[in-house]
This record gives structure tokens, sequence and C-alpha cells, in this order.
């Protein structure tokens, strides 16, 4: 059986059975629909915690004996590393000067301190791609073996709390997601089901006049390709639509500004779309099973 | 295994059982020759149907052997059974038609199994809906006709493969005297076209005058 046949073929049983259609891709649509929506929370979710992380960044300090020459040294050294993104040096004077702004009407306690008193250090900034809790506090280890370096600060209470938080809301959604999916493959695949099975009268007449299971499943097939695909990429541009509204909000409301609401990644949107797609091709192959007997 | 016999169809030391206590066949020995009607006969359960089914491969027989135009049916893998059901057209008692295709599309479909091109389809569809007298209907849905113009659609669908072997199963028990008559002749008809015929029933009165070959099962036997 051709290609051409086999589409003609589609094409005229869902015209046929266009309603039993509908429904099995809107069950499809929906199910879809739950699971997105919670991994475009998912995804925000772990972008929040991963900025969070960042933003942290680490602080080194280096010795008051530090000779002057080996700063821009120790500055490429830090910016070669991979992790890093952005360093900024800051002077004895320029620290002195953040300490007096800090303190404003009480920078008399300073007088007659010398600007050296405090150490030069370097602000580094942490690049979001590469982040690693674990690599960060082990490059902090690292930097501060470093002749030259006093001390390494980074907020190590801050980041172990959001390790322990970022971990639990992980297992957390990854549980409901795995639940959820086992409930959209349990709707998705019993719809097929009912679908198949309301069209076995059908089936038993094509075997009946001679027909091969290829002849019989082909149609079927295609039609559960397509009621994946429509089914999933509707979900998906009903979720694409939600974040395009909420990014408008983002940009009108200042409360939510800044909160840079990110979209499910494109590698991930196309996986939902190609399990769907799998998911209702196999579910329509195992639901005809047992028509295709003798 | 092919067999050299003249036969179309032939039963040796056939067996069916379901369980110890439900024994359909026991022990059948039959041949129908090609081109011949016969009759199958005996009350309702008692294995006409079985026997129908297990010669178009919906069922098989517990032992024993069949050929069917030369083909031993234990050889036939899954597979290879959609290829001689091509050979053989089945007419059931209700009709078994698709409801949501029209006339011409229910007995294309026989048509379209077999990969028949579409004008040489058409052509031999409207021929056969001609035959059947219903060539004026081949846009309407079968639960627009009457009980005896379905029939006449299914055994247009039966046929229009030009089949060697037609099973018709109580093909006329959902009918009146009028339209069964109608019925019986267009199997005559066919039959004199050279398909072999097998028509079971338990209505007597259908081969009440015939010179045909009656059938008749007995506790898991046949009686000619």
């Amino acid at each position: 059986m051709s290609l051409a046949i086999l589409c003609r073929r589609a094409f005229f049983d869902l015209r046929q059975n266009f309603f039993g259609q509908l429904i099995t891709t809107m069950v499809v649509s929906l199910s879809i629909l739950i699971f997105a929506f919670f991994s475009l929370l998912y995804f925000n979710l772990q972008d929040f915690v991963d900025r969070f992380g960042t933003e942290l960044g680490l602080t080194i300090f280096l010795t008051k004996e530090a000779p002057k020459d080996r700063i821009p040294y120790l500055y490429q050294k830090l910016t070669d590393l991979s992790e890093v993104e952005k360093v900024t040096y800051i002077s004895s004077e320029e620290a002195f000067r953040r300490l007096e702004h800090f303190l404003k009407e009480e920078q008399d306690v300073l007088e007659g301190v010398d600007a050296e008193f405090l150490p030069p250090s370097f602000e580094v900034q942490i690049n979001r791609a590469v982040f690693q809790l674990d690599r960060i506090k082990q490059l902090a280890g690292e930097i501060d073996k470093w002749p030259e370096v006093s001390k390494v600060q980074f907020g190590q209470e801050w980041i172990d709390r959001l390790h322990v938080f970022s971990g639990l809301v992980r297992t957390i959604v990854t549980i409901i997601g795995i639940l959820l999916l086992f409930t959209a493959a349990f709707v998705v695949t019993n719809t097929i089901k009912l679908n198949v099975y309301a069209r076995k009268e059908e089936l038993e007449i094509m075997r009946l006049v001679g027909a091969t299971n290829m002849f019989i499943q082909g149609p079927f097939l295609v039609e559960a390709f397509l009621q994946g695909l429509l089914g999933s990429s509707l979900a998906l541009g009903i979720v694409f639509a939600g974040y395009s509204f909420l990014q408008g909000f983002e940009t009108r409301f200042e409360l939510l500004r800044g909160m840079n609401i990110c979209f499910i990644p494109w590698h991930y949107t196309f996986a939902i779309i190609a399990s769907s797609v799998l998911l209702c091709v196999m579910g329509t192959a195992l639901a005809m099973r047992r028509f295709l007997r003798l | 295994m092919i067999s050299l016999e003249l036969s179309i169809i032939r039963f040796k030391d056939v067996f069916k059982k379901y369980s110890p206590e439900n024994v359909i066949f026991s022990g059948i020995d039959l041949e129908i020759e090609k081109g011949e009607f016969v009759f199958l006969t005996g009350p309702s359960g008692i294995g006409k149907s079985t026997m129908l089914r297990i010669l178009f491969c919906a069922e098989r027989p517990t032992s024993g052997e069949i050929w069917v135009d030369g083909v031993a049916l234990s050889s036939l893998s899954n597979a290879q059974v959609p290829y001689l059901r091509r050979k053989i057209g089945v007419i059931f008692q209700d009709f078994k038609l698709l409801s949501n295709r029209t006339i011409f599309d229910n007995v294309a479909l026989s048509l379209e199994v077999i990969g028949l091109g579409k004008k040489q389809a058409e052509q031999r569809v409207m021929q056969v809906l001609e035959g059947v007298g219903l060539k004026g209907k081949m846009s309407q849905y079968p639960l627009r006709l009457s009980g005896g113009e379905q029939q006449r659609v299914a055994i247009a669908r039966a046929v229009v493969n030009r089949p060697a072997i037609i099973l018709a199963d109580e093909p006329t028990g959902n009918l009146d005297l009028q339209r069964t008559e109608e019925v019986m002749m267009l199997m005559e008809e066919l039959n004199a076209r050279g398909a072999t015929i097998i028509f079971a029933t338990h209505d007597e009165r259908l081969f009440e005058n015939t010179h045909r070959r009656v059938l008749r099962f007995h506790n898991g036997k046949i009686r000619i």
C-alpha cells in the first residue's frame, strides 16, 4: 500500500469518524496541557534557583602583602576559569569609598583610618550556563589555597539552604511529574482504546474481506500520529500563549519586573510532542492487537 | 501442502471442541467439488457457523486437516490468511455492513483491500450493483435500505472480487418470503457463473424440492 493511498484512507476515516477523533485529540490535548503547565512551573522554579545561586557570586579577599604587580595576573587567572562570567577588581581605596558611602553620616568613625586597612578583593560573577553548586564550593576551596588569597566568601549558608531547597523541590516536582505523566498516558490510551472499540465492527469487516493487518492498521496509526501531533501542539500553543500573556504583565507591572519568566526549553518541547505522538501510536497499536488476531 | 484432489474443499478427520464436554465436530470427512452448491443444515447451535468460520480461518480446528482450493489450512500462517479470504466471499444473516459508508463504498471495500485501481474498481462495483438491482441506490447509506436490499449489498460485497467460494451463513434468516426468494435467485445465478456455494440454513423450505446436496449435522458428524 503506497503512502498516498494510506494517507487518503486515513483522511477518509478522519472525516467519517470526525467526532471520535476530535474527542481523542481533545483528551490528548488536555492531558498534555496539564503536564506542560507543570513543566513550565518546574523550569521557572529551576531557573529562579539557578539565577539566585549565580547572583550570590564569590568575593576573593587578597592578603595585604600581595604584590600589586600580581593583580593583573590573578585577574587573568580568574577570567580564564570556565565557571567565571565576570571579574571586577576592588582596590583598597575603592573598598574604603564603598564603606564611606555605606556609613553615610556616620563616616566620621573612619577618620584617621588609612584606606589600606581594607584588603583589596575580586568580585566574581558565576557563569549561569555552567552553574553547579558543588563545583562552586570546590572552586572556592581551590582559590582559597592561592598564596595571594586570604579568604574566599560566597554566602556558604545561603547556598547550602538553596541546595537543600532546590533538591527538595526537584524531588517533589519529579514525583508529581511522573504521576502526571502516568495519568496522561492512562487517560490517552484508554480513550484511544474506546475509539478503537467503537470501530471494532469495521475492523472485523475489513478482516473478513481479506485485508492484511498493515492495510487495517495503517490508517489508524496515521490518525494516531495526527492526534498526538495536533493534541500536543495545541496544548503547548496554549501554554505558550499563557507564557506570552504573563510576559506582558512582567513588563507592565513593577512588582513582576525582574522575574524573568522563561518558557519550557525547546528540546523539551519537542520531546513532549514526540512522546505524545509515540504514546498515541503505541496506544493504538496495542488497542488494535486483539482485533488483528485470527 | 497441495492436494491433488479435484474437490475445492476437503475435510479429513476434522475435530473441533471447545472443551471435553463441548464437542462440535468429531471426525468429519467431506469433499465439496468446484462449482457445487451445497446446503448445510441442522438446528441452531449445532456447528454450521463454526464450520464456515473454520473455512475462512476465523477459527482453527482442534485436529484434522482441511484443504481449500488446494491449500492445507494448517500450513497457512496468520499473515497468509487474508490472501485465502480473498478467494472466499462471506455473507451473514446480520449483513455486516458499515453504516457510515455508502452502498458504493461498502461494496468497493473488497476491491480496495486487493489494491484494484480506482477506475477498474468503480466499473466493477457498478456492474455488481446493477446485477443485484441496487445501482440506483449506490450513494445511499445501508440503514436507509430495507433488510432485503441490505442483504443484496452484502452479497454484492462478497462477490465483487469474483471469489471461487461463497459461504452464506443464514443469509435469509432476517428476510421475508419474497426477499428470501430474491436472495436465493441471486445465489443460483452466482453458482451458474461458476462459484462454489455453501449455504448454511436451518430453514428446510429452502431446499425442499432441490436437487442440490444437503449436508445435515448430527451428533458432531455430517450425514448426506
